[in-house]
């Protein structure tokens, strides 16, 4: 398997890797590590003026290095964006820049679940609703 | 062309470099100042040079394995061998029977052949090794039938490195009156005594570039005392008593020679230092914890090592050390789709310890260094992909 560069820089380095605690920090997650694949994020807010930014995000991956480079990227991207249960580009477009086999597409949809998980726990807890998982 | 960026190689089971002193021997057949006859070409000087050399080379072989060179049959290496004593076996004595036994550990080499063999009619019996990769010789004698005329069993796996007993599985074979016991030997030599004719096995391939020679010559032992029988492969020239037809490669089988002399030649401490080897990079590695070996240890040559390890995701684990050591992974990466080890699949393994296992094979020019550098790049990667998977 090759990989190309950004794919080798996230999966090398890594950034945001971990996970958030405490108030204010909202989790979700997608996949399983039996099948092989699953992805964590952890998203804290911070709503000022009727606009919810995303603060910080953290996130776990067992997965192949495409996927822990892509979960990278969209934690270190999605920082200072308006919350949104979409990622800060899209399944195909991620699948473009990080040179992602067409046949890995599933796994990255594993990705999108976890963030959308995520973003909605954080909605539910948010708007005194009970989380919805995605 | 590129050239691979300068890291620890610990993949000898793959292949060997070619030992220079082999290089050397082979570089004597190629030019114009050389051995370069066709050794089949006996009505001049030229040819019987090389005959000359390619039959001491076919001694050479054959003392390493304690065979008569007669018996020996060079091919293009153990796949080609394994072919030939497979089909060989099963079409000269279709009349008697068609049924094989072999064992779901073999290397692709045996079971494709197996697999071909039941498309044109034949029937096969895979046996299960025990968890420890060890073929229970009870088990060869439920399989055996009247009709089994060939029983295919690897000496040293090329996974897990256990040694299976061949001279149990060989008496077995000798009472049931019927059936042949062919035994890939690939892995063999050089890393364990292979004694063709104590054993009492009728056919036994072989490769040279496992054991520092070159790529692309091999051969298969056909035991003469026997009185085995094969159909060939292919027809031609009628060279290696018919059952290989072609010109053989005069350089490729000297090389071969000269490395199973070197061999044959190496001291009992090398084994030695290879097995302290090993044990240093076993604790090394499993100081990590969540570490698991793969195959029976106390059954296994000393050069080779099969870990495990709990919470790792096996392609990241090979792309986070690919750029320090070489080693070979549990999966067997066919494009994108990652399939976990047959073999470890077979000893019980679930999917995902198969597909984080990593192969160690130490060689002739590991040293304690190799070892440590391993030990601290597998640690890192581990550890990080650990904390990452949240494990």
């Amino acid at each position: 398997m090759t990989y190309n560069e950004l794919t080798r820089r996230y999966f090398e380095n890594t950034p945001c890797a971990g996970v958030l605690s405490g108030p204010g920090s909202y989790r979700g997650a997608a996949g399983s590590r039996d099948q092989g694949t699953w992805v964590q994020f952890d998203v804290q807010l911070d709503s000022n003026a009727g606009v919810t930014i995303v603060q910080k995000v953290r996130f776990l991956a067992y997965a192949c290095p495409h996927v822990i480079a892509v979960s990278a990227w969209v934690a270190e991207r999605a920082v200072g964006l308006e919350i949104t249960d979409q990622l800060p580009e899209s399944v195909q477009c991620l699948r473009e820049r990080f040179a992602i086999p067409v046949e890995k597409l599933g796994r990255l949809l594993i990705v999108e679940d976890a963030w959308i998980a995520a973003v909605r726990a954080a909605r539910a807890a948010t708007a005194g609703l009970p989380p919805r998982l995605g | 062309m590129k050239t691979p960026s300068p890291c620890v190689y610990l993949d000898y089971a793959a292949t060997t470099p070619v030992d220079p002193f082999v290089a050397a021997r082979m570089a004597e057949c190629l030019g114009r100042d050389g051995v370069f006859g066709n050794p089949g070409s006996t009505s001049h000087e030229y040819g019987e040079a090389a005959s000359e050399r390619v039959e001491a080379a076919r001694t050479q072989v054959a003392a390493t394995v304690g065979a008569e060179p007669a018996e020996v049959i060079w091919t293009s290496g153990a796949t080609e061998a394994n072919n030939l004593a497979i089909f060989g076996i099963a079409h000269y004595y279709r009349a008697a029977g068609r049924h094989i036994v072999t064992v779901r550990t073999e290397h692709r080499a045996v079971l494709d052949p197996c697999r071909e063999l039941e498309r044109r009619g034949w029937r096969v019996t895979y046996l299960v090794p025990d968890r420890g990769g060890v073929l229970d010789p009870a088990q060869v004698a439920a399989a055996l039938r009247p009709d089994t005329v060939l029983l295919s069993i690897m000496h040293v796996n090329n996974e897990i490195g256990v040694i299976q007993d061949i001279a149990a599985m060989a008496a077995i074979c000798a009472q049931s009156g019927n059936a042949r016991l062919h035994v890939d030997a690939a892995q063999s030599v050089g890393k364990c005594e292979v004694n063709f004719g104590a054993l009492g096995v009728d056919l036994l391939s072989l490769s040279a570039h496992k054991a520092y020679g070159p790529k692309g010559v091999g051969a298969l032992v056909v035991s003469r005392r026997r009185g085995v029988q094969l159909e060939p492969l292919h027809y031609g020239g009628g060279q290696e008593r018919a059952l290989r037809s072609g010109t053989v490669a005069t350089h490729q089988v000297v090389g071969m020679g000269a490395a199973f002399a070197l061999a044959k030649a190496a001291p009992r401490q090398e084994s030695e230092r290879i097995a302290l080897l090993q044990d240093r990079l076993w604790h090394g590695l499993a100081s990590l914890g969540g570490v698991l070996r793969n195959g029976d240890g106390a059954r296994s040559v000393p050069h080779l090592l099969n870990v495990s390890f709990e919470g790792v995701e096996g392609e990241s684990l090979l792309a986070a050390i690919r750029p320090h050591i070489a080693v070979s992974t549990g999966s067997a990466c066919m494009s994108i789709h990652q399939e976990p080890s047959y073999v470890l699949r077979a000893l019980g393994r679930d999917d995902r310890l198969a597909e984080s296992s990593l192969r160690f094979s130490l060689g002739r020019f590991s040293n304690e260094a190799d070892v440590d550098t391993a030990v601290a790049a597998v640690s890192h990667a581990v550890e990080r992909l650990r904390r990452i998977g949240g494990a």
